[in-house]
């Protein structure tokens, strides 16, 4: 019986490793809250390799604009098709940020338009309860990037499992910290990310 | 009043009056049947509906000379038999190719039609149904084919001569229990089993005292489930549970530590071995079974069949316990099968899960309607006794007439008792 990996993607566009420090935060929210077996450390694995379908949830960041090779494209739709789930997040917290417009595009052209997830979605309630969706993170707050606090993540489904799920939340910045620093904060702002890997692992 | 002398003579010519009686009739029959003069009529199975008014119609015709090229089919055979119990000789010839068919349903949500197929010898051949040929195959000894479905009468044809079956009506099947931790292969052997059809209920735990459950697992009976997976320790709380279920007729899969929890370990075809690595893959390398990570199973009960083998050792064995079925399992990342296996693994995961479920599954399906000939060959000389040569007519049975034996009987008591009694009584 093997661990769970928490895989980062790489991808031949743009700045995929803008967000180092998220692995390490989720694999020890995950050690934290759940009995799930985690490797301690996580992994960056090519959108291009072979080696994704090693990882059937994997996680996709940056600030820069994304372009998907041919090989990068027909593995992710190959993977989506498999049973994986591609979670992406938009670092610059920014709807008119050229990585949300290119990212959107690329994902458009590889799994199908995203589309708004209603609040009552079982990503909402896989382990921790958001009654509001999704949480908000301190960036949306404070105003940075696009100045929205965006009320609903998107995705694209088959066969009612979640095989894309987009973020315009920024929480590569909200996750973006030593575990350590958890301590700090007088609400576990990860507590998301134990959804995100409950739902992929039982749906 | 008669002295007991007298009353014997009165009874000495009853006899002989008796006597005489029978050996008129006996006289009578004889030229009776002199009158009609008894013939045999030849004819073949083909053309034998046709032939049959006439042969019963005929009241000389007192044998019949059957050559069979084709298939007689049920109701002829029961002509035939008819034929026999009327007192017409009834001789077949030329044996016809030994050919028998079954089919089956999959224990499985599509419940594909399984034909079975058995011949004598490896001609050519044909199956069909109602909408057409199906498949062609060479059986020899047997040989089964699979199909998504089938439209009436599945006929195996050899040439002029076929053998039918129908297929049962499939059963609706009830829902598949997976219980497993959170990880892969919890969660890509429920979805191997959604895609297949199956409705699948789980119980996962993801924390201590959390679990993801579908609503109303239990309880777990055969009304409401066909089979659980327990895929690991998870399952240790039901077992119990679990146990009575697979008593009652329910079927289990169990990999790695769900075979080692007392309830399960009596019902268990054998325990999980060590753990072996899969092999290490290069690039563009698929995965198949041959590759996958394993615990090969370990003491492989007596009354248990190795149904699958790698290199390692068995990896799937089988069992019954109590009315139901048990599999053990060696795989336990048979999802690397589904995500690492090329274009073709992931169809072949679905397959392979879908399959091994329902080989475990009650059999529910209605019996098959027995207005099929399966087995044509073993119907007729069931019905007809041995084949025989229209030479050997002398030396076949056939139906007897029973009066002239009954009459010689007759004739013999009466004439023993006559002079038995005379020779008592003193007299020649």
């Amino acid at each position: 019986m093997s661990d769970f990996v928490f895989a980062t993607a790489q991808y031949e566009s743009g700045d995929w490793d803008s967000a180092p420090l998220v692995p390490a935060n989720i694999i020890d929210t995950i050690a934290r809250y759940t009995s799930i077996d985690i490797a301690p450390s996580g992994v960056i694995v090519p959108l291009s390799s072979p080696s994704l379908f090693r990882y059937p949830l994997i996680y996709l960041t940056g600030h820069l604009p994304v372009h998907f090779g041919p090989s990068e494209r027909t593995n992710l739709q190959r993977y989506a098709e498999r049973g994986g789930l591609l979670f992406v997040d938009d670092h610059n917290h920014d709807i008119d940020g050229v990585f949300h417009k290119t990212a959107t595009e690329e994902l458009s052209r590889t799994f199908g338009v995203p589309k708004p997830l209603p609040k009552t979605h079982a990503i909402y309630k896989s382990f921790f309860v958001f009654e509001d969706g999704p949480p908000t993170t301190s960036h949306e707050l404070n105003g940075w990037g696009d100045n929205l606090v965006h009320k609903t993540l998107s995705g694209v489904e088959r066969e009612g499992r979640l095989v894309l799920l987009y973020s315009s939340k920024d929480y590569s910045s909200e996750w973006n910290y030593h575990p350590e620093n958890k301590k700090f904060l007088s609400v576990d702002n990860t507590k998301f990310a134990v959804n995100l890997v409950v739902y992929a692992l039982t749906r | 009043m008669r002295s007991r002398a007298e009353r014997r003579q009165v009874a000495e010519w009853l006899l002989r009056g008796a006597l005489l009686v029978v050996l008129g009739i006996a006289l009578w029959r004889t030229f009776q049947r002199d009158s009609v003069s008894t013939i045999t009529r030849s004819t073949k199975t083909s053309t034998f509906a046709t032939d049959f008014a006439g042969i019963v119609t005929n009241p000389a015709v007192g044998a019949i000379d059957l050559k069979v090229d084709a298939m007689p089919s049920r109701t002829e055979r029961d002509a035939l038999v008819a034929l026999r119990r009327i007192g017409v000789i009834v001789r077949w010839s030329d044996i016809p190719p030994a050919i028998a068919v079954e089919v089956e349903r999959t224990r499985e949500p599509e419940a594909r039609a399984r034909v079975l197929v058995t011949a004598a010898t490896r001609t050519p051949i044909a199956l069909v149904d109602s909408a057409g040929l199906i498949d062609s195959l060479r059986a020899g000894a047997d040989a089964s084919v699979e199909a998504v479905s089938v439209v009436g009468a599945v006929r195996a044809e050899q040439g002029r001569f076929a053998a039918s079956a129908y297929a049962p009506v499939p059963d609706a099947r009830r829902a598949v229990l997976v219980l497993g931790r959170a990880d892969w292969e919890t969660k890509f052997v429920m979805q191997a089993l959604n895609e297949a059809g199956w409705s699948v209920r789980a119980r996962i735990p993801t924390a201590p005292g959390i679990a993801v459950n579908d609503d109303g697992l239990l309880p777990l009976d055969t009304s409401r489930y066909d089979v659980v997976v327990a895929l690991d320790s998870s399952s240790a709380e039901l077992a119990p549970v679990i146990a009575r279920f697979v008593a009652q007729g329910g079927g289990l899969i169990a990999a790695g530590a769900a075979l080692e929890w007392e309830p399960l370990r009596r019902l268990a075809p054998a325990r999980a071995g060590d753990r072996r690595p899969g092999r290490i893959l290069l690039a563009d390398d698929s995965v198949t079974t041959r590759d996958l990570p394993l615990r090969p199973l370990s003491l492989v009960r007596s009354d248990a069949v190795s149904l699958q083998r790698e290199a390692p050792g068995v990896t799937l064995a089988a069992r019954r316990a109590g009315l139901g079925r048990v599999i053990a399992l060696g795989y336990d990342e048979s999802w690397r099968w589904r995500m690492l296996g090329g274009a073709s693994g992931m169809g072949a995961h679905r397959r392979w899960w879908s399959s091994t479920v329902g080989s475990v599954a009650p059999d529910r399906a209605a019996a098959a309607l027995s207005i099929g000939d399966g087995a044509p060959l073993a119907s007729l000389v069931f019905a007809l006794g041995k084949p025989s040569s229209p030479s050997a007519v002398s030396s076949q049975g056939g139906a007897r007439d029973p009066l002239p034996i009954a009459l010689l009987i007759m004739a013999a008591l009466c004439l023993l008792a006559e002079t038995a009694s005379r020779r008592f009584r003193g007299a020649r």
